[in-house]
Formats: C-alpha cells, sequence, structure tokens
C-alpha cells in the first residue's frame, strides 16, 4: 500500500503542498515553542505566551491537514472508486489514505525539523523584545525534541485524514463507471453532529461568561466559545456559506458574468465552504481576541474612571495645608510577598499593592466595598480583591512578616491592578515605592496655579486614567501578536491551497465556457468575483462570531469595543490574498488552448 | 447461446431483474424485468438507443447495482444478497471491467497496473505473470511506461491485461471501444475475440458501435428496460439496421 502512496503523491503532490507547509509550520512552532518553554524555567509570561502558540498552531494544523484531505478526496471520487472496483476493499482504501498522510507527516517533519531552528531564533528574539524574556536568553538544544517532532508531525497528518479517510472508504465502486461522477453529498452526518455539538458548545460557555464576575474566568470561556464558535460554523459552513452567499450574492449583480458567478457558487458548494471555511477561523480568532483584550481595557479604563474621584493626580505626597486643595489621596505603591495555603501547599506569590490612608482614600475613590468596610482599616488590617471577610493573610512587607485581618473585600479587578490596600502605618517606610496623590481642588481653585504647587509631574485625572491603561496593554499586544500572525499565516495557506486546488479541478469547466464564447477575460472576471463573494460571506460569518464572543465578554467588562482597525486590515488582506490567488490560478488555467481541455477528462 | 430463459451453463445470470431509480413522483424504470443468461465461454454485446437501460443491465450483472427487484446470479452465487465484503471478494476473483475512458492509475506503470488487482488481493505478484500477459496483448516492450505514456489503443490493451490478470469468470465491457479511432479499436476488438476464442472467457459488453457488436457471438438489444430482439453472428449491416429501427 505504502509503494501506492508513493506513486500517487509523486503524481498528485499539487493537492498535498499546502498540507505539507501547514505540518511543516505545525512542527517547527511546536518544535521551538517546546524547547523554550524548557529552558525559559521561571519567565511565566513567556512560558504563558508560548502555551497560547501551542495551542493555536497545533490546533489549526490538524484543521487545516484535515480541511485539505477532505477537499483533496473530494477531487480523487473517481480514482478511488475505480480502485474499489478493480477489488480494493474499504480497509485498503483507508489505508491507502492514512499511509499517503503517513508520507505527508514524515516529509513535514523532516522539513519542520530545521524551519524549527530557524523558528526557535526567531521566537526568542520576538518574546525578549516584547520583553517577556532577558536578552541574553538562548534556549538549549534537546535531542528528544526530535521524537516530539516526529510525534507532531505524523499525528497532525494522521488525525488530519482520519475523517476524511472515513468517508473516501464508503465511495461506491459503481462511481468509477459514471461519465461524471455523482457530486459527493458535502453535507454529512458528522459534519451536522460536530457543527451542532460546537455551536451548544459556544452557545453554553458564551451564557455562563455573561453570567461570571470576574475577568479570571470570563477570557478562558470567552476565548473557548469563539473558537467552538468558529469551527462550529466551519463544520456546517457547507450549509451556512450558500445560505449567507445568496444574500451576499446579490452584490455580484444582474449582468451576465455575475449571474454565472452565483449559478457558480450555487454549483460549487464544496468549493466555496473550502475557501469560506479558513478565512472565517482567522477573523472570528483574531476579531474575537483582539476584541476581548479591547474591551476588557475599556472596561478597566471605565472602572477605573467610574472609581477614581478627583481633578489632579501628582506624582507624590501633597503637603497638608497647600492651598487650593480639599482633599489629596496619597497612595504609595508596593511589592508585597503574599503566602497563601491551600491543600495543604504553601504558595507565595509577589502581589502589587497600595499602602494608603484610609480616610483620604474613601474621599478619592467612590468604588463600593464588596463587604466590611474603610473604618477598620486600621491596625493590623488590609483590604484585599477577593477572600474572605474576617480571614487573615501572611505577608510579608519590607523584611516584617505580618498576619492581618481582612477588613474589606474589594470588587475584582480588570486591568489586575492592586489587589491590597495596606494602612500606610502598617508599612515601614523603606518599604514604599513612588506615591502618588489623587488631589481634589476646593471650589473655584485655579487648576493651573494649584498644579504648579504640587509635586512634579502633575497631570488632569483624565489624561492619567489614559495613561494608567496602556502598560497594562503591552502583554496583551504581545499575546495578540503571537496568536494573531500565527492564525493569519495558517489562513492564508488554507485559502491559498483550497483557491489552488479549485482551479484545477475547473480547467474544463474554464475551457468549455471559452468554448460557448466567453472570453479569456470574462472568464476570469466570473473566478474573480465568486471568490470575492466568498470571501465576503467568509469574513461575514467570522465577524458574527467574533460578535457573539464579544457580547459575551462584555457582561463583566461592562462595555464592548469593536477593534475595527483590525478588522478592516485583515478584510483587505483577506481581499488581496484571494483575489491574487484567484487570478493567478484562473489564469493559468486557461492559458492552453480551450479546445485541448474540453474534450480532456478530469 | 443466448436465451431468455434461466440457462444451464450460464456465467451471469439474471432472473426477472427490476431496476427503479428516483422517488415516487419521478419514478424510472431502467430494467423492466429482465431475464437472462450469459453462456459461459461466449462474448455477448448488448445494444440500445440511449436510455435503454444498457448501461444498468451491466451495473446490475456486475453487482455494482442493487436491483430493485430480482435475482442477479455469479455462477451459483446470489449477488443480490451479497455483503459489501463478499461483493469485494468477487471483485478481485471473479469479474474484470474494462472501460471507455480505460481508467489506468496515472502515477503507476503499466506492469504495476496490472499488478495491481493480485497486490490488493493479497496475492503474491508473479513478475513473469505480469510480463506474459502483457505481452499477450502486444505490449511486452512498454513495462515502464505511465499511462499518459502510451496511445488510447494501448493504455485500452493494459486495461484489459489489469481485468485478465485474476483470470476472472467474467469481463464486463463498457464502450471499450467507444474512445478509440477505427485502427485501435480493431486491435482491442481482435484481442477480446481472442480471448473468448483462445481460453473461453466470457465477456458482457456494451457498445453503441455495430462494427463492435458484429464481432460478438450474439448481440442483444434493449428498448425501455427490456430485451426485444437478439441477433446470433450479425453482420455489422444487421446490427446497425436493428439498431435504426429501435432508434426510430
Amino acid at each position: 500500500m505504502l509503494s501506492l502512496s508513493v506513486a500517487t503523491f509523486r503524481e498528485r503532490w499539487q493537492l498535498f503542498v499546502g498540507a505539507i507547509i501547514t505540518v511543516t509550520l505545525g512542527v517547527a512552532l511546536v518544535q521551538s515553542s517546546l524547547l523554550i518553554v524548557v529552558s525559559a524555567g521561571d519567565h511565566g509570561e513567556a512560558i504563558a505566551v508560548l502555551g497560547l502558540a501551542l495551542g493555536v498552531s497545533t490546533f489549526l494544523a490538524i484543521f487545516i491537514v484535515s480541511s485539505t484531505f477532505a477537499f483533496a478526496i473530494a477531487q480523487r471520487r473517481r480514482d478511488l472508486a475505480l480502485f474499489r472496483l478493480i477489488g480494493g476493499s474499504r480497509g485498503q482504501v483507508r489505508r491507502l489514505l492514512l499511509s499517503e498522510a503517513l508520507l505527508l507527516g514524515a516529509l513535514g517533519t523532516v522539513l519542520g525539523v530545521p524551519v524549527g531552528l530557524v523558528a526557535m531564533s526567531a521566537q526568542t528574539s520576538l518574546l525578549a523584545s516584547l520583553g517577556f524574556l532577558p536578552d541574553s536568553f538562548s534556549a538549549e538544544w534537546h535531542g528528544w525534541i526530535l521524537y516530539v517532532s516526529a510525534g507532531i508531525g505524523i499525528g497532525v497528518a494522521q488525525l488530519g485524514v482520519l475523517a476524511a479517510s472515513r468517508r473516501a472508504s464508503r465511495v461506491p465502486p459503481l462511481e468509477a463507471l459514471r461519465e461524471t461522477g455523482t457530486a459527493a453529498k458535502v453535507m454529512t452526518l458528522s459534519r451536522w453532529f460536530v457543527g451542532i455539538l460546537l455551536l451548544a458548545v459556544a452557545i453554553t460557555l458564551m451564557s455562563i461568561s455573561t453570567a461570571v464576575d470576574s475577568p479570571n474566568g470570563a477570557i478562558p470561556l470567552s476565548i473557548n466559545s469563539t473558537l467552538a464558535l468558529a469551527l462550529g460554523l466551519s463544520a456546517l459552513s457547507p450549509v451556512v456559506v450558500p445560505l449567507v452567499g445568496r444574500v451576499t450574492g446579490s452584490l455580484a449583480g444582474t449582468t451576465t458574468l455575475g449571474g454565472l458567478a452565483r449559478a457558480n457558487l450555487r454549483d460549487g458548494v464544496r468549493r466555496s465552504a473550502s475557501t469560506a471555511a479558513p478565512l472565517l477561523i482567522l477573523v472570528a480568532l483574531v476579531i474575537g481576541l483582539a476584541g476581548t483584550f479591547d474591551t476588557l481595557s475599556a472596561g478597566a479604563q471605565r472602572q477605573l474612571a467610574d472609581d477614581v474621584h478627583g481633578d489632579l493626580v501628582a506624582a507624590g505626597p501633597v503637603p497638608p495645608g497647600t492651598p487650593g486643595v480639599a482633599s489629596a489621596s496619597a497612595e504609595y505603591t508596593l511589592s508585597i510577598k503574599v503566602t497563601t495555603v491551600s491543600y495543604g501547599d504553601e504558595e507565595t506569590d509577589d502581589v502589587e499593592a497600595l499602602a494608603i490612608d484610609p480616610a483620604a482614600y474613601q474621599q478619592a475613590h467612590r468604588q463600593r466595598l464588596v463587604a466590611g468596610s474603610y473604618a477598620d482599616l486600621h491596625g493590623l488590617a488590609v483590604a484585599a480583591a477577593g477572600g474572605d471577610l474576617g480571614s487573615t493573610v501572611r505577608i510579608r512587607v519590607g523584611g516584617r512578616e505580618i498576619t492581618p485581618r481582612v477588613v474589606a473585600v474589594l470588587p475584582p479587578k480588570l486591568n489586575g491592578g492592586p489587589e491590597y490596600l495596606l494602612p500606610r502605618d502598617l508599612v515601614p517606610p523603606a518599604a514604599l515605592g513612588p506615591a502618588r496623590s489623587i488631589v481634589r481642588l476646593q471650589p473655584g481653585a485655579d487648576a493651573g496655579a494649584v498644579a504648579a504647587a504640587l509635586p512634579q509631574p502633575v497631570s488632569t485625572l483624565d489624561d492619567w486614567i489614559a495613561e494608567n491603561d496602556s502598560a497594562q496593554d503591552t502583554l496583551n499586544a504581545g499575546v495578540m501578536k503571537v496568536v494573531m500572525g500565527l492564525a493569519a499565516l495558517y489562513a492564508v495557506i488554507a485559502v491559498v491551497n483550497a483557491v489552488v486546488i479549485a482551479a484545477g479541478e475547473r480547467r474544463r469547466e474554464f475551457a468549455v465556457a471559452r468554448l460557448t464564447g466567453f472570453g479569456r477575460g470574462q472568464v476570469i472576471a466570473t473566478a474573480l468575483l465568486e471568490s470575492s463573494v466568498v470571501t465576503v460571506t467568509g469574513l461575514g460569518l467570522g465577524w458574527l462570531a467574533a460578535l457573539a464572543t464579544l457580547i459575551g465578554i462584555s457582561g463583566v467588562a461592562g462595555t464592548m469595543v469593536m477593534p475595527w482597525g483590525i478588522f478592516w486590515l485583515t478584510v483587505l488582506g483577506a481581499f488581496l490574498v484571494v483575489g491574487a490567488t484567484s487570478v493567478w490560478t484562473s489564469l493559468t488555467a486557461t492559458r492552453p488552448t480551450p479546445i485541448s481541455l474540453a474534450g480532456t477528462r478530469e | 447461446m443466448i436465451t431468455t430463459e434461466t440457462h444451464v451453463d450460464a456465467a451471469v445470470e439474471l432472473r426477472d431483474v427490476i431496476r427503479e431509480y428516483g422517488s415516487k413522483q419521478a419514478r424510472v424504470r431502467a430494467l423492466d424485468g429482465v431475464g437472462i443468461g450469459f453462456a459461459r465461454g461466449t462474448w455477448t454485446a448488448v445494444m440500445g438507443p440511449s436510455g435503454s437501460g444498457k448501461s444498468t443491465l451491466l451495473h446490475c450483472a456486475a453487482g455494482l447495482d442493487r436491483p430493485t427487484s430480482g435475482q442477479v446470479l455469479l455462477g451459483d452465487r446470489e449477488l443480490t444478497a451479497a455483503s459489501e465484503r463478499e461483493l469485494t471478494a468477487l471483485r478481485r476473483k471473479e469479474i474484470g471491467f474494462v472501460f471507455q475512458s480505460f481508467n489506468l492509475v496515472g502515477s503507476l506503470t503499466a506492469e504495476q497496473n496490472v499488478a495491481l488487482p493480485l497486490r490488493l488481493a493479497g496475492r503474491k505478484v508473479s513478475t513473469k505473470e505480469v510480463r506474459a500477459i502483457l505481452s499477450e496483448v502486444g505490449l511486452g516492450e512498454r513495462l515502464r511506461h505511465r499511462p499518459r505514456e502510451l496511445s488510447g489503443g494501448q493504455q485500452q490493451r493494459v486495461a484489459i491485461a489489469r481485468a485478465m490478470i485474476t483470470r476472472p469468470s467474467v469481463l464486463f465491457a463498457d464502450e471499450p471501444t467507444g474512445a478509440l479511432d477505427s485502427r485501435s479499436a480493431r486491435t482491442v476488438l481482435g484481442l477480446l475475440r481472442s480471448l473468448v476464442d483462445g481460453s473461453g472467457q466470457t465477456i458482457v459488453m456494451v457498445t453503441h458501435d455495430p462494427a463492435a457488436a458484429a464481432r460478438a457471438d450474439s448481440v442483444l438489444f434493449l428498448s425501455d428496460g427490456r430485451i426485444v430482439d437478439h441477433l446470433t453472428r450479425p453482420s455489422t449491416r444487421q446490427v446497425a439496421d436493428r439498431l435504426a429501427v429501435l432508434e426510430d
């Protein structure tokens, strides 16, 4: 069976190029991410980013390999029927395809290992430039990674072909005898099942995430529901894409070419679905993730604006009796070590905290406490975000170990700001970090004059809130860059692959159109029109999936931000890639004289 | 040779076969009570206007399509009741196919194409046997050529060799000369004739070419899913005239 696979592979390599590149990339990314993770040890943020990259690249690789195989197998139905007709059993058809996937996986591994070394240095410098790793960092090579790489390469390929091979083995032998193979049913029972199941999962996750009030719970729920929704819609794409395509197809107009493009779209369900699905996933992932982070940061900003009550923010304590100042809350940032005990394991974390004067703090902050009261915040006491009122925490601050009682519980913060408020007199002066003062002016005081007398630099409250937020975004932006870059890369491979395979199948169709009187330019224009409608459909569905995610996350953030900038950038990129590929492939397919193609089969 | 009654020594036999397509509203009866035995060691051509049911007859006889009612017997085995697994086994041992469009595996050489059915059946492939059968069809020099390097007639001869390698009890041919020029067609028909005369091969062939039908031992005419006539050892002229009447 393997030698037959080798032969098929040599003959039909164009069908597999996309899948090989995908596996190569998957192997390279998993290998480099793993090697960096192993060497990164205690750089937690880098490991988190890499973990996300690992998950996304494995997932997308399997997804693309499986859609490539599904499409490639649909193209080979006649071959497979013939194989059955001359005595191949169902099991042999499956083995044939599995060994093709084995070859593909092996090839992907061989190419992926060296590419992984390049990826490793690229990833390391990217992570270093984002500040997640020290500049001196370099990952070590481990011999065992070769086994992992081979396992990933071959495993991804085998997983990808599994479903398609089961379907292929059901091709009836009679199809080899028919002039035109009966169009295979695109929407299979398992597609319905998987699609509906994933949609149900997505809806469940989404409704849970609107009910959750902590961002730590809502973010993973929302990201997972984006994934489920995108996958569910792409499983249902043979139903959804033509349906939506009927609406977007009206963009093609009522001209002759537009009419033909619409008819082709109705006819080539598999083709349209294969092109639209990766675009759908791309937009859902990119807009869903970017929107989630934007929404959360907008929510955090709003939370801060709602909480802080004042006119100016000064960079230091304000001496009492400064003219024009009604009240000033001096807040010192400091880092403390908090030891928690869970299930008998002691765990100590570095945590951000604020040292405050409770009375002044209350003047400057309107945030309602979940439980307890600021009035109790004196002596051996703290206010904590989360935790139970009346419980004690072990805190190490300025070299002193203290065990204060929680007397006030703060609501959870969206931006991961200070988790503890300590009374100023509990903290040794040496441990106090930089201070800021939130200043309220006396009625009628001149803001400019008062500001000049305050510790510099002084900013207005609005400016300070806007500034405060951007620092927090760096981590998010880094994660976004990594994930979006990967998603875009895979989507481009999948889309180009689908367009190329589809055009190969249409050589004869194009030739017949030209013999019927279409000019070469008209054929190319029709193909371009078709792929544009498919692109609009895929992008639109992806946007809907992202929107649903953002509605989910808006529950916890209290606001919603649609990242239009990134969206239009993605739209532009998608049209460029699909349009260019479509024109290029239809140009190639129409190069020979039409009569030489119209007579040939396949 | 051909009887519309059941035949004692038939390689394939259809008993009152009805095959209907489509749902209730648009029901089409492609075969309407066909009963026929194809005797061992004979070559039968099946003719008829398009839509007469000749392809359906071939598909049902080969176990590729299941009749709506009636029985199909291959030797003494009933195909209508066979499982998918049994049908696969039959295709490996008892049935050979030749198509209008050759249907060779483009990535394999002539030699590999011929050996494929044996390999699928898990049998040991003897190079000698494969080469012998290829030289029997006159292609002993072209073992390592791929299909696209061969002419249509040569490809069809490779296809015949592939069908014959398992020594099937029946060879089904679907318009085997339909895509060939007349000289290549003559070569292929001569080859089929020699299989029947030389080794007693049973052949059932669908064709619309009177010249091809005239090389067979008998010709069966179908119209609207029924057998309407059969001729024994007719001339090309006789076949053409009969067909012209049916097509009117």
